[in-house]
């Protein structure tokens, strides 16, 4: 117990120097925001650089593969093109487990609410690479009653890797940008950011746009007629 | 022989029956030759005879088409049709059979029915659950009817002329879609 009141005063201190305002009756408790804040001023400055350090280079995809594309993705982890230069050798068999989905292949409607169950099973951060034509845009599987036109309806993509299918040099090519990535991002501002990972958009078919935006366009309807009802009742 | 007679058989093409069309005949099962297909003896059967012409082909000592290569539906501008193809493993004989359900027959919102071979080659079982999710013909008798490759609540059976794709997130469909 002493030990934690400690740390919270020192954190409660640092916070102060970083103009946070904290009540008086909450100076000797550690709340979460604390640390956050005192997670963010690390990570702000030294902790970022590390932990994305280590993270990119120790991105574990899942065994994902669809159709042709997965071929070259084992191509990938065997010892001529050897993805364990860059640490993304273990290929898991779970979700849990894993950072990344390569979509290797074509994704059918079929599979499509699989992926997705797939997708959410991933624990955050977890990153998608697109590879292949077919998950990109639906490739020469276009206007086809079966296949979804692009991975990107239904999970959010990182890195889009075109071609058909991908070289296994060019699906290394995509895991360096992915590093990249992940090198440049912070990972309290990805938390902050995290309602959008949501795997899928559904789309409102008279208009056309997110249904996400429609709900925000009514909630900001219903506080414009609260705030009216209230200057209403003011008046009076 | 009366001159409708005549025009049916021109209209099929060659008039000849062929090896299996003739043991058919024989047996007094009516059957139609159609054009061949890559060199293999076709014909058309009634729905109704079908399930005799096959049995009567497996079990004959001259025929002996005991394998059934593959059943497949068609959407043909004027009927539907099943095909199957038989193959005989001791004598290397080859047929493949036509059932034809003429679009006329079909009522609105039904589909054709052909009775199913499932009873007699279990591998008829898959192929018929097939080209019934993709073409929508109903095997009647089949143990298990129920779509195969497409999700089971799939609307429509997309192998079909007039079957419309869904209008949805997945696709381009949605002239007004945000992507
Ligand atoms: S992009 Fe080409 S190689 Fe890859 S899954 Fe599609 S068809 Fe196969």
């Amino acid at each position: 117990m002493k030990n934690q009141d400690a740390s919270a005063e020192s954190g409660a201190g640092k916070e102060e120097a970083g103009s946070l305002v904290i009540p008086a009756e909450l100076k000797d408790t550690v709340t979460l925001t604390t640390i956050d804040k005192a997670v963010e001023f690390l990570s702000q400055t030294v902790l970022n650089t590390a932990v994305n350090w280590a993270r990119s280079n120790s991105v574990w995809p899942l065994t994902f593969g669809t159709s042709c594309c997965a071929i070259e993705m084992m191509c990938v982890g065997m010892s001529a093109f050897d993805i364990s230069r860059f640490g993304s050798e273990v290929f898991r068999a779970t979700p849990r487990q894993a950072d990344l989905i390569i979509t290797a292949g074509t994704i059918t409607r079929k599979m499509a609410s699989a992926l997705i169950t797939l997708y959410e099973q991933l624990p955050e951060p977890k990153y998608v690479i697109a590879m292949g034509a077919c998950t990109v845009t639906g490739g020469m599987f276009n206007d086809s009653y079966s296949v979804v036109q692009g991975v990107d309806r239904i999970i959010p993509v990182d890195v889009y890797l075109p071609g058909c299918p991908p070289r296994p040099e060019a699906l290394l090519d995509a895991l360096l940008k992915l590093q990249q990535k992940i090198r440049s991002e912070s990972l309290t501002a990805r938390r902050q950011r995290l309602y959008r990972q949501s795997p899928i958009r559904y789309v409102d078919y008279d208009s056309g746009r997110p249904v996400e935006d429609l709900v925000s366009d009514v909630h900001q309807e219903m506080n414009e007629i609260a705030e009216a009802v209230k200057f209403k009742a003011d008046r009076s | 022989m009366t001159e409708s007679d005549q025009a049916e058989k021109s209209s099929a093409g060659t008039a000849a029956p062929g090896q299996f069309g003739q043991l058919l005949s024989d047996n007094g099962i009516e059957s139609n030759r159609l054009p061949d297909s890559c060199g293999v003896e076709t014909i058309e059967v009634d729905r109704q005879q079908l399930e005799n012409a096959v049995q009567r082909l497996r079990k004959s000592p001259e025929a002996v088409l005991d394998l059934l290569l593959a059943v497949s539906g068609v959407d043909s501008p004027e009927s539907y049709d099943s095909v199957y193809h038989l193959w005989s493993t001791s004598k290397s004989g080859e047929l493949v059979i036509k059932v034809r359900v003429a679009k006329s027959e079909v009522a609105p919102g039904e589909l054709p029915e052909v009775p199913s071979l499932a009873r007699i080659w279990s591998a008829a079982n898959w192929h018929e659950r097939e080209s019934y999710d993709l073409v929508g013909i109903r095997y009647s008798g089949h143990p298990y009817l129920r779509r195969i490759l497409n999700p089971w609540n799939w609307v429509g059976h997309p192998l079909r002329r007039d079957y419309k794709q869904p209008v949805d997130a997945l696709n381009d469909k949605n002239p007004v879609s945000f992507r």
